[in-house]
This record gives structure tokens, C-alpha cells and sequence, in this order.
């Protein structure tokens, strides 16, 4: 069992907190994320866990056992490195063996498990080749490898596509979860790309500034942020937040954004606080188009399950294939939107466009907790 | 903007097919324009030097001489005598311990007799009744002469052998017993054969003007090997620990690297007038600090720069002094290239700091060791300086290398085409170093 929990976990250089104790219990053989931007944090908790750091206070357990003073040898982690970290002088099989050679493995069983390795990576034929003789790719494999070889309990990832073309990173995403399907190991994953979170992850550490922000799964961190920091961090383009406050009444309440732009919330648990300072979150891909003076088509109504009127003036149209991003202009303020490619937007031209209030988010400005 | 006006990009392209462009405006005879310099750096003062000292060598140039005549390659190999030098003469062997000790205490009695034999004449030892023959040279003289030095002038000393028995050895502590000369190989070959009877330690001495036949140019050689590598050595072991200490992060490391250059970066001409005075014979601080703390007492204090073992010593550590900033600068720059994440990944699995050191940090930095060493290497082989001021090759040329020597022979004593004979032996030697250390660095990248 190697189940891995980090109690009341500080770290401190100096003055500066980088974090702030977190409090998290990560399952056996789960594929766990900790995502968020740089600075955040996921990288020193990391490495405290790999034990490259010392744990100012708290307590860090693998399988019920405390490991916060042990050396990195003695801890059952393997690690893989952003810059892969292969040793250059050794040829792929001896960096695939090292950790084994140091720990005096008897030779049939480094040969057995370099060979099982290489299979399951597709090195076998560059076995005897240097690092540099590889391409990108191939010392991301070699350095996976290397990890997986030690067959340790926790794997830990330090952002490892991060120096990847963008095709390659998408093809090693989906060959990393397949991975994980076959070696029985716990996965803890760092990375800044909310894409590679979302995709991988059983489960996601949203932090910032040191501290942990939310735990969830890919969906429930998408459709429920605890804050409007995760609310702006999870999906591409990121959520438009506009500034407002409570209006109406009890039974049909709604917010009021800049420029008087007034619209419906389909929420009955406001009602009692008229005039209440809030942040309304809505993402792009919940805003409809309809061109000024026509009515919206059934199927965008439908699609539009609580739609509310905003006339926008269109800014930028950014054509992305299948789908484009348009920045529009409100009383309220820009904001982006997604729309289909033939939604026939053009820059200049004054149109309504349309939220989904029911997928609309209010923050609170001074917590910023999800109201 | 016209549509109708060419762009002023375009112009020079267009126009270079019709005309030429002004001198200034092309850019090749700007870049040899800035080349010349160098080019006539290395022809004047690398290229003409080293061909003029080539030319030198072959000729009977003299200081004071204004001819020089072409002599063919005299200076460097000119074979005048042959002669064999001898010594350890076995005079008996398989003999009990106390026969061999009572024939070493005959020796007072031994008489060499001299009898003809072959139209030559034999020397034979007659020592308590034995007849032990020893020489057969054409001259009664000159067998007798011989003869009677290994009976007497030799020591005679009683070795065990391997089986147990002993035997008794003639053995010439100061100089070997010479026998020749002869004119030509053919002729000592034969008297080797011949002329000696009993088994001996013998070696071929060449003879001549070359500089191959000259002994001081062999201890010369010997010198400069033993300086150069016994200096490499010594800098690896001192600038290895020196650059992983100062790899380390702690208060003061910015001053300490700066500071530790100062050896190198001041002229060897100003901080050997301190060594000088370290390693002088009355007042040497170092005798006196030994002296003081009770190590030494004041009558047996070291003569750094007469004694000929503390003299190699001695220029040895002055140029490990100087030289060491250097090779911990390198193998800072080398370890400093080693991705922390390299050293990260090397602790998690599992390797302590000395399996660090041996299986990841030395082979990285192996490459730019290298360099460096043959940076080095070349420097110390080469150097003149460093033993010029500490002892100018002496005692008794202990520590003459190639260089000094060269200057010695060359400019002091004059012989200019067998100092320029002298300094071109380097020229080989470093070459053959340059090729494999060359060679092992590509195999190493």
C-alpha cells in the first residue's frame, strides 16, 4: 500500500512561506494532479515529498509509515524531472539500471526489469545509445523509465512534458494515463497546464500561493470551483468575471453588473440580500451569439438553458478551426466568448449575445469563495 | 508611398550584376582586411621563429659566428665511440654462504695474473687458490689495468641468489668499469662477446656531439617528464577537492574564488622572488617554522634549492602553486554545468555522496578536465620561468628540462644550432601528448 498523506506540511525559505501547511491524503495507485501557476507551491510540496527538501513542520506518511527525515533512498519514490535529469555518459540501459546497480540488485533481475521497461516504453531498440543520441521523445521515455524501474510505491512527476513539442505532449499525456493503468504505482503529477490536469488526473490539487484551493475530480473542479481562482484557472479560455451586486427580489432575484446591465439569476438563496457586493464568473463557452435583430434559432435556445440578453459591440474575432474566440465589448465590460466558426460575428458589428445563467457563478469579492 | 518607386532595399541587389560595389560597401575584403593582422602576428612571430630555429638546427651557427654552414642533422644525432660500460661482475656463484665470505675477505691477496691468449691477452683473478678469468683484451695493459680495478678498486659483496646459494659480486658504487671505445657497433659488438668473461651488468654508451649522445639532454628529458606529470598530478589532486569546496554555497565563497586566482594571475617573475625567499637556504621561513616547532633541529635544515632531491621538489611545488588556480577554475566551470536536477536524480537513487562523485560528477566533467589538462600539460612542459628563477636548472642540473637546457647550451654557451636542436625535440613530444589526449576527448564526447 502506498498511500501517501501530508499533514499540516510547511515549508519556509527564510521569510518567504512557499507553503503555507497543506493538508491532503492522496489513495493508493491514484493518478493525483497538483496544478497551478508558477510559484504556486506544487513543485517545493513535490519535493518535499521526494525528500530534495526538508519539511519545515508537519509530517509527510507513505503506507502509514512517517517519512519526513529519511533520506530520498529510503523512501519508496521514484521521480521524473522536468529536464529529464539522464545521465549523459551512460548509455539508456545503464541509466535505466542505476538506481538498481547502487542497490546491488542481482544482475538477472536488473536485466529482467530493463527489458520489461524498454518493452512497455518501446526502447528496446535504443538500449545502447547515449541520451544525446535520442530525440525528445525518446529521453522523456528513458527518464520514465528510469523511474518506473525502481518499481517504487509513489511515482512523482515534476512537469516531465513541459519541454515537449505541443503534439508530442498530447500523444505522452495519453501514453503516461495508459501507463498508469498498467503499473500498479501512486502518481503524483506536477504540472502549470490545466490541459494536462484536466486530461490526466483522477483527481486535482488546485493551489495557489502556498495553499491547497481544491480537491476534485476533473468535473467537479470544472463545474463547482470553490473559488474564483480555480474558476479562472480551470478551462481555456478562462472564465470572465464582472463586478456587481445583488438586485430584485426574493422570488426573482438578479445581478447588476457596470453599466447597468441587469440580468436574471435562476438561483431562489439570494434573494434576501438586495444590494450584496458579488462577482458574477461566466465561461466562455456558456455565452450564445445571435445576430442583432434576428431571433435566436431553436437549437441555440436549447442550447441556452437560462439565456439573458447582452448587447456587445464584437472587438477581435480569433478564428481556431472548428470553433473561434471572440472578445466583445459590454457596458459591463470585454469579456471573451466561444462560439461555432460560421457564427457570422464580425469585428465592429453590434449584436446581442446571450449567458447561460444557469451555468453562471457568483463569487464573493472579499473571500472570494463561491457564493 | 509610390508604388512606381523600388523599394531602397532592393537597389545593391539589382545593381550588383550591372557594376561593382564601392570597396567599402562589400564586405569580404572588410573581413581580411581584419584578418591580416593575425595572419602577419603568426607569420612573423610563430611561423618565421619556428621554421628560422628548424634552418638553425642544421647548421654550425654560433653566438659570435657570423657563417653558419649547412652540417646535416649533427646536432641531433652524430655517433663518435661506442663503449661498454660494466658493472657487477659475478665473480662466483652457487657457493655456501661462508665459502662466498671467506673469498670476500681473500680479497687483500687477489692478484690479477695476465697470460696470452689468442693473439690477446687474458686477465685472471687468482683469489685462495681459484682462477677466475675475467678479461681478454689485445693489450697486456690494458687487461691488467682492468683487471686489477675489479680485484681492487671494486667492492665486493656477498648476494644470496634465488637458490638459496650465494655468490660473490665485484659492484662499482661511483662509476661503472668502461671498456673501449670502439669505433663502430660492429666492432663493440664483438669485443662484447669476447672481452668480457664473466657475467656482468653491462650498457652500450653512445659517444658524440648530438645532442641524443648527450647525457644532460637525456636527464634534461627525464626532468622535464617527471616535472610536467608529477606537477599534473599534484594539481588534480589539490584542484579536484578545491573546486568541489568551492562549488559549495557558503558566506565568503564569491571572495575565496576570486582570491584563489591570484597565484595565477600575478607575474610568475614577481611571486617567484617570494618563493625564492621560502625556499632560501639560511633564511627559508620554512626551516625556520620546522625549526621552531621542534620538528628539525637547526643543524639539519633542508637547502630546498641545493639539495638535488628537495630541488625538483621544490620548482615542482612552485608550479603546482601557481598552476592549481587554474585547474579548480575548470573543474569549477565543469561541475557548475552539471544540472542540479542530475545530482537530484543521482540522491533519489540512491547514491551517496561518494557514488556521486565517482558515477556522475567525475565523468561529467570529465571532457572539460581534459582540456584543461592539456592546457596544463603543455604549460608545465614548456615552462622556463618557473625553474629559471628557483634554481636555473642546477644542483648539477637536477632540475634541467628541455627548455632551460636549450637556453643553456643555445644562448649561454653559445651553440645556437644545438639549442634550436634541443628546443624542436619539444615539438614532437607535444604533438604525440596533443594527438592523445585529442583523440581520448573525442572518444569521450
Amino acid at each position: 500500500m502506498a498511500d501517501v498523506v501530508l499533514d499540516g506540511v510547511e515549508k519556509r525559505f527564510g521569510d518567504v512561506c512557499a507553503v503555507a501547511g497543506i493538508d491532503l491524503a492522496i489513495k493508493d495507485q491514484e493518478f493525483l494532479i497538483l496544478v497551478g501557476p508558477s510559484g504556486c507551491g506544487k513543485t517545493t510540496t513535490l519535493r518535499m515529498i521526494a525528500g530534495l527538501e526538508e519539511v519545515t513542520s508537519g509530517d509527510i506518511r507513505i503506507g502509514g509509515r512517517s517519512i519526513t527525515h529519511l533520506p530520498p533512498r529510503d523512501r519508496d519514490i521514484a521521480m521524473v524531472f522536468q529536464s529529464y535529469a539522464l545521465y549523459p555518459h551512460m548509455n539508456v540501459a545503464r541509466n535505466l539500471s542505476f538506481s538498481l546497480r547502487l542497490r546491488r540488485t542481482r544482475k538477472e533481475e536488473i536485466e529482467r526489469r530493463v527489458a520489461e521497461v524498454a518493452a512497455i516504453l518501446g526502447l528496446t531498440e535504443h538500449l545502447h545509445r547515449k541520451p544525446r543520441q535520442l530525440s525528445g521523445g525518446q529521453r522523456q521515455r528513458v527518464a520514465v523509465g528510469a523511474a518506473l524501474c525502481r518499481q517504487a510505491g509513489v511515482l512523482l512527476f515534476d512537469e516531465p512534458l513541459s519541454n515537449l513539442d505541443a503534439k508530442l505532449r498530447v500523444h505522452m499525456r495519453t501514453e503516461l494515463k495508459r501507463l498508469h493503468q498498467k503499473v500498479k504505482s501512486t502518481m503524483i503529477y506536477v504540472t502549470h497546464d490545466q490541459v494536462e490536469a484536466m486530461t490526466m488526473g483522477d483527481r486535482i490539487v488546485i493551489m495557489n500561493a502556498g495553499r491547497i484551493c481544491q480537491i476534485g475530480t476533473p468535473v467537479e473542479v470544472y463545474d463547482r470551483p470553490a473559488t474564483r481562482f480555480v474558476g479562472g484557472f480551470i478551462g481555456s479560455p478562462p472564465m470572465n468575471f464582472f463586478d456587481g451586486e445583488i438586485a430584485g427580489n426574493g422570488r426573482e432575484p438578479s445581478v447588476r453588473l457596470a453599466g447597468d446591465l441587469v440580468l436574471p439569476l435562476s438561483r431562489a438563496d439570494l434573494g434576501d440580500s438586495p444590494g450584496r457586493r458579488v462577482v458574477l464568473g461566466i465561461r466562455p463557452e456558456h455565452i450564445s451569439a445571435a445576430p442583432s435583430g434576428r431571433p435566436l434559432s431553436d437549437l441555440a435556445w436549447a442550447a441556452v438553458g437560462h439565456p439573458a440578453r447582452v448587447p456587445v459591440v464584437i472587438e477581435v474575432v480569433e478564428p481556431l478551426g472548428h470553433r473561434a474566440v471572440i472578445t466583445a465589448r459590454s457596458p459591463a465590460g470585454s469579456f471573451q466568448m466561444e462560439t461555432e466558426i460560421h457564427a457570422g460575428l464580425r469585428p465592429h458589428e453590434a449584436v446581442d449575445l446571450w449567458f447561460d445563467m444557469n451555468r453562471a457563478y457568483l463569487f464573493d469579492p472579499e473571500t472570494e469563495r463561491a457564493i | 508611398m509610390n508604388a512606381s518607386e523600388s523599394p531602397p532595399i532592393a537597389a545593391p541587389a539589382s545593381a550588383a550584376g550591372a557594376g561593382r560595389l564601392r570597396l567599402f560597401d562589400r564586405e569580404a575584403p572588410l573581413g581580411y582586411a581584419l584578418v591580416l593582422p593575425a595572419v602577419l602576428y603568426l607569420l612573423l612571430f610563430i611561423a618565421y621563429p619556428f621554421l628560422m630555429s628548424i634552418g638553425m638546427s642544421f647548421t654550425d651557427a654560433q653566438a659570435g659566428n657570423r657563417r653558419w654552414t649547412f652540417v646535416g642533422p649533427v646536432n641531433y644525432s652524430k655517433v663518435e665511440s661506442y663503449e661498454i660500460r660494466a658493472n657487477d661482475f659475478v665473480l662466483a656463484s652457487g657457493l655456501t654462504e661462508s665459502a662466498a665470505r671467506t673469498m670476500a675477505r681473500e680479497k687483500g691477496d687477489a692478484r690479477i695474473v695476465t697470460e696470452p691468449a689468442a693473439a690477446e691477452y687474458r686477465a685472471i683473478l687468482d683469489v685462495g687458490g681459484r682462477r677466475i678469468p675475467l678479461l681478454q683484451l689485445p693489450k697486456e695493459d690494458d687487461a691488467a689495468f682492468l683487471g686489477g680495478t675489479i680485484a681492487g678498486d671494486l667492492d665486493w659483496r656477498v648476494d644470496r641468489e634465488s637458490g638459496g646459494t650465494y655468490r660473490l659480486v665485484a659492484h662499482a658504487s661511483d662509476a661503472p668499469v668502461t671498456v673501449g671505445s670502439f669505433p663502430n657497433r660492429a666492432a663493440l659488438e664483438r669485443e662484447r662477446k669476447e672481452a668480457l668473461l664473466i657475467p656482468a651488468r653491462t650498457e652500450i654508451r653512445t659517444n658524440g656531439k648530438g645532442v641524443l649522445q648527450d647525457p644532460n639532454f637525456r636527464l634534461a628529458l627525464k626532468n622535464t617528464f617527471q616535472y610536467t606529470f608529477g606537477t599534473e598530478a599534484i594539481k588534480l589532486l589539490l584542484g579536484v577537492p578545491c573546486a568541489l569546496l568551492l562549488h559549495r554555497r557558503f558566506g565568503g565563497r564569491r571572495l575565496l574564488r576570486g582570491l584563489i586566482v591570484i597565484p595565477w594571475v600575478i607575474p610568475i617573475a614577481l611571486s617567484a622572488q617570494g618563493w625564492l625567499w621560502i625556499l632560501d637556504s639560511t633564511y627559508s621561513v620554512i626551516n625556520w617554522c620546522l625549526v621552531h616547532w621542534g620538528i628539525l633541529s637547526p643543524g639539519r635544515i633542508i637547502n630546498f634549492r641545493g639539495d638535488k632531491n628537495w630541488a625538483m621538489l621544490s620548482v615542482i611545488a612552485v608550479n603546482v602553486w601557481r598552476g592549481f588556480p587554474f585547474t579548480t577554475i575548470v573543474i569549477l566551470a565543469g561541475l557548475t554545468a552539471i544540472p542540479d536536477e542530475i545530482l537530484e536524480r543521482a540522491r533519489l537513487d540512491g547514491a551517496n555522496a561518494l557514488q556521486r562523485f565517482v558515477h556522475v560528477i567525475s565523468p561529467m566533467i570529465r571532457p572539460i578536465l581534459l582540456v584543461s589538462l592539456l592546457f596544463s600539460v603543455i604549460f608545465s612542459f614548456t615552462d622556463f620561468n618557473t625553474i629559471w628563477i628557483i634554481t636555473k636548472g642546477g644542483p648539477y642540473d637536477q632540475t634541467q628540462v628541455l627548455s632551460t637546457y636549450a637556453y643553456q647550451i643555445g644562448v649561454n654557451a653559445g651553440y645556437l644550432g644545438k639549442g634550436a636542436a634541443i628546443s624542436l625535440f619539444m615539438f614532437p613530444l607535444t604533438a604525440v601528448m596533443v594527438f592523445f589526449m585529442l583523440r581520448f576527448l573525442r572518444r569521450e564526447a
